[in-house]
């Protein structure tokens, strides 16, 4: 960028510093001033208007004075006609009492006018102003119930969920401690059950015995030669033991 | 009543070096020369003057960038200004004085697609050294809007000679 800047200032430097030649000549000088004198002189001519005759003169002012007395008469007639044709000067306060009542009333009317709708205009304007509150007001008031509700709403779900986990929880308790009442009655009714068949094993076996011992009396005593009945006996049986 | 003789032979060759550094030929410079001077007297009728030096180098500026604009807007011109005259400076590289020639030549190429006035701006305070108020003065314009002017004229100036170049390249 520097060196296009650099550029361009050469460029207008060596414009600048372009060498030129002596000048100008004598002859173009004195075109010039001839040409000067030439322009000089016309000019004059022009302007003061040279070679015009007293005559023509004359004639150009009398031609001038009659167009100006023309233009007298012109004014003139037409100011006499003017003044013929023109209408009376006006009372002007005839004029104000007859247009006062009609200007006042018309003011009136348009005051009555202008007020009422402005009236109009403002109840209006305080109506949609006032409409417009009270739909904001209610969306907000709905917006806080909705949110107070639904506050309130959580609070219950997360107190119902609580209670129903307690439930859940207590049923549990109940059913385990059940459970293990049942298990504990299982056990003791299985330890009853055996002592009782034990019990009833050992009377079952005694009458056994005793059945075997009344059926050996029974057939020594039916037949003589039999062994006596102490040979069915056992020695071992409490019952007989006891006996003995 | 003015001496114009006088005037002539005083500001004569100022007016002929502005015509020349912008239209580069005798010819043009004659034309413009003479009617610079024709303006000048048009001038002089109309108001009094009151700096003739100022006034004949704006006229001379003015004439010349027209004479540039009526070449450059020639057909078949190509508007080398260039017709044999030209003084041989004492520049010891004749290449660098070609290269110096021809980036004269796009200046003055360049200067008549600028507006007239911003041409004028920039030749008197760029080719003439005139300072800001002589050229408000003269172009009947306030300091500040001059200023803007030159500005605004160099700017556009030196866009139009990087395009040039760019395009030249």
């Amino acid at each position: 960028m520097e060196r296009k800047e650099d550029i361009f200032e050469k460029a207008v430097e060596s414009l600048k510093n372009d060498p030129v030649p002596p000048g100008p000549a004598q002859e173009l000088v004195d075109a010039t001033l001839a040409q000067l004198s030439e322009r000089s002189g016309r000019s004059g001519t022009e302007e003061f208007g040279d070679g015009m005759s007293v005559g023509k003169r004359l004639k150009t002012i009398r031609s001038f004075g009659r167009v100006a007395a023309a233009a007298v008469v012109l004014i003139a007639a037409g100011y006499a006609i003017g003044r013929s044709f023109a209408p009376r000067p006006l009372d002007m306060e005839q004029i104000q009492a007859a247009i006062e009542p009609a200007i006042g009333q018309n003011l009136l009317d348009e005051t009555r006018q202008y007020v009422q709708l402005s009236l109009a205009n403002g109840y209006l304007q305080i109506k949609d102003e006032l409409s417009q509150q009270y739909r904001q007001d209610l969306s907000r008031v709905a917006i806080q119930m909705l949110a107070a509700s639904n506050t309130a709403t959580n609070e219950l779900l997360t107190e119902l969920i609580d209670s129903i986990h307690m439930a859940q929880i207590q049923d549990r308790q109940r059913v385990a401690a059940a459970l293990e009442q049942i298990a504990l009655n299982q056990l003791r009714d299985r330890n009853q059950l055996s002592i009782a068949f034990a019990a009833l094993a050992v009377q079952t076996e005694d009458e056994l015995l005793r059945t075997k011992q009344d059926m050996a009396h029974a057939l020594s005593c039916a037949l003589p030669d039999n062994p006596a009945p102490h040979e069915f006996e056992d020695p071992d049986n409490p019952n007989e033991r006891s006996k003995k | 009543m003015i001496d114009w003789q006088a005037i002539i032979e005083e500001h004569g060759p100022t007016v002929w070096q502005t015509a020349y550094r912008l239209l580069g030929n005798d010819a043009d410079v004659a034309d413009c020369f003479q009617e610079t001077f024709v303006s000048a007297l048009g001038v002089s009728r109309r108001q009094q003057v009151r700096n003739f030096p100022a006034l004949l180098t704006r006229l001379a500026t003015a004439r010349a960038i027209d004479q540039l604009r009526r070449r450059f807007r020639r057909p078949h011109g190509n508007g080398s200004p260039d017709d044999g005259s030209a003084v041989e400076d004492d520049s010891p590289c004749p290449a660098q004085q070609a290269q110096q020639r021809e980036s004269a030549a796009r200046v003055r190429q360049l200067l008549c697609q600028l507006p007239s006035q911003e041409a004028q701006a920039f030749c008197l305070r760029y080719l003439n050294d005139m300072s800001y108020r002589q050229i408000a003065d003269e172009l009947g314009i306030s300091t500040n809007a001059a200023g803007v002017l030159l500005h605004r004229a160099k700017a556009k100036l030196r866009e139009l000679f990087e395009l040039s170049a760019a395009g030249l390249k």
